[in-house]
């Protein structure tokens, strides 16, 4: 079973697309009524509450992520890794195929729908991708940042086209409108080597689609769950349900002092 | 900041004089030749040796030229840093000409990031502007411009032309008259001896008694490991931080 396209996690809402297209014409402004980093900004130290948390469950349910730290600066992130199977379609002359290797391309489990390369005669091999993901926090932009780096067993790193290829198809269309500011290249902020970055400043558009007002109405949420169960399957990562099972913990105090931050 | 122009203009011209060489192990042809360029400081490797890349490919066979990157003293360079940026951080003790080795094979995947197309240098270059602007406007300005304002940055920096640049560059060193600075000073410390990349932090122009904010006051907030006693001249020099910010000519971090 491919991890990421089947059924355990939420169907992702399509993002918004007429009003802001009109808007924009021509122009990279967002209006003001949709501005989203005043509204969807999370500070650092609820960055790092949170993330807390996100671990505490995901030791609970065996999911994998783990909290780093950096010892210099003593700041850190998430990260995860797992593996990941892709099928890989190969063309093959249909003079080499037997009829075992029919049976397998046609038993072999496939994400894509069948296309006529497949109806040829096409060799399905399965291939093991590692991928690892780090969840940062960006001081720029004041969201987390979702970076990650992936390669074949043989140790092949995916080539960014490789990745923009492995982008869930849900997501292909808005990728294409402008792929260099979406999934780009970047060196890591705290281990300075080549990871892949999901551009911090679309997320706010992604993430606008899921909450239903500003950010400061939905305190009571834990910001990385909502945020990465929405951002993480555009790039093959998903988080399980039981994630919205988690309530962050109330603090009366930090709120009334946050909310005097938000005036500056 | 109109007045300081001169600076302006002295930090845009700034060249650093390499003499590049080709690997010993690359296989050639015929010997190759060492290729001497200036390379403008505030650039980037990737950019600006095109010629560099041509002259050595003269003397290989195509088949054993793939992803061209550079090198010096075994150290990879990164393209992605200004190239003024890298001559600090690794050459700036050693006489010049800086020499720089040149690679076209064996690609250091775990070092670098690629660089196929000059598309992935303006997306790079575009996104530290962004980011810049998300700092000092909270990306206001920078979201304001049409698409032909970035691309005219792009253009200048690609092609050496600095009031081509500066004609869009000065709105993002702009501040409405009432605020007294930017929000946050976009800046990076970058130190050679340490596996963190930089040191980026929030920043204020401003003290919260209405005072303006040193270089010197900067860096003992931020590393204060970096400025021993004997160093402490440095936070003695009233640097204004905005004036530093506003000079710095490509809008980014060194």
């Amino acid at each position: 079973m491919l991890e990421g396209t089947s059924g355990d996690h939420p169907v992702q809402p399509q993002p918004r697309q007429g009003h802001l297209e009109q808007m924009t014409q021509g122009r990279v402004q967002i209006p003001s009524s949709m501005a989203g980093e005043e509204d969807f900004f999370l500070e650092e130290k609820r960055f790092k509450q949170h993330c807390e948390e996100f671990v505490k469950h995901s030791q609970q349910i065996g999911d994998g992520w783990e909290w780093r730290t950096n010892k210099d600066l003593g700041d850190g992130y998430l990260s995860k890794t797992h593996f990941q199977v892709r099928n890989r379609h190969i063309a093959q002359d249909l003079r080499e195929k037997t009829s075992d290797n029919i049976e397998e391309t046609l038993l072999a489990h496939v994400e894509e729908s069948l296309d006529d390369s497949q109806v040829a005669g096409v060799c399905t091999t399965e291939e093991v991708i590692r991928y690892e993901y780090h969840v940062l926090y960006s001081s720029s932009y004041q969201v987390p940042v979702l970076y990650f780096r992936a390669c074949f067993l043989d140790g092949r790193p995916l080539t960014l086209e490789e990745i923009w290829g492995s982008v869930h198809a849900c997501y292909q269309d808005r990728l294409q409108e402008g792929p260099w500011d979406t999934i780009t290249q970047q060196e890591h902020p705290i281990l300075g080597q080549p990871f892949f970055v999901l551009h911090p400043c679309r997320t706010n558009e992604f993430i606008s689609t899921v909450l239903t007002g500003p950010w400061k109405h939905n305190r009571h949420k834990n910001y990385i769950i909502l945020w990465l169960s929405t951002v993480g399957p555009v790039v093959g990562l998903s988080v399980p349900l039981s994630y919205a099972k988690v309530a962050p913990e109330q603090n009366s105090s930090t709120d009334s002092a946050e909310s005097n931050e938000n005036l500056c | 900041m109109t007045d300081d122009k001169d600076v302006l203009r002295d930090v845009w011209f700034g060249r650093i004089p390499t003499c590049f060489t080709l690997y010993q192990d690359e296989i050639t042809e015929r010997e190759a030749e060492p290729y001497y360029l200036l390379l403008p400081r505030i650039s980037y490797l990737t950019l600006v040796t095109d010629k560099v890349k041509k002259h050595f490919q003269k003397v290989m066979r195509q088949e054993e030229v793939s992803e061209i990157w550079f090198e010096y003293e075994g150290t990879p360079l990164k393209w992605h840093y200004p190239i003024g940026l890298l001559f600090d951080l690794h050459a700036s003790n050693t006489a010049l000409p800086w020499s720089i080795t040149v690679h076209f094979k064996n690609f250091p995947e775990k070092d670098l990031l690629h660089c196929h197309s000059k598309d992935v240098i303006e997306a790079h270059f575009m996104a530290c502007i962004k980011e810049a602007d998300a700092l000092k406007h909270k990306s206001q300005v920078i979201n304001e411009m049409q698409k032909k304002d970035h691309k005219q940055l792009w253009m200048g920096l690609q092609n050496d032309k600095f009031e081509q640049f500066w004609a869009i560059n000065r709105k993002l060193m702009e501040y409405p008259p009432e605020d007294n600075g930017f929000r946050y000073i976009p800046f990076r410390i970058y130190q050679a001896t340490t596996e963190r990349p930089f040191i980026q932090k929030l920043f204020r122009p401003i003290a919260s008694g209405g005072q303006l904010h040193t270089l010197g006051d900067l860096l003992k907030d931020v590393c204060p490991s970096a400025v021993t006693p004997e160093e402490m001249w440095l936070s003695n020099l009233r640097i204004d931080l905005r004036w530093r910010a506003e000079d710095s000519s490509d809008d980014s971090w060194n």
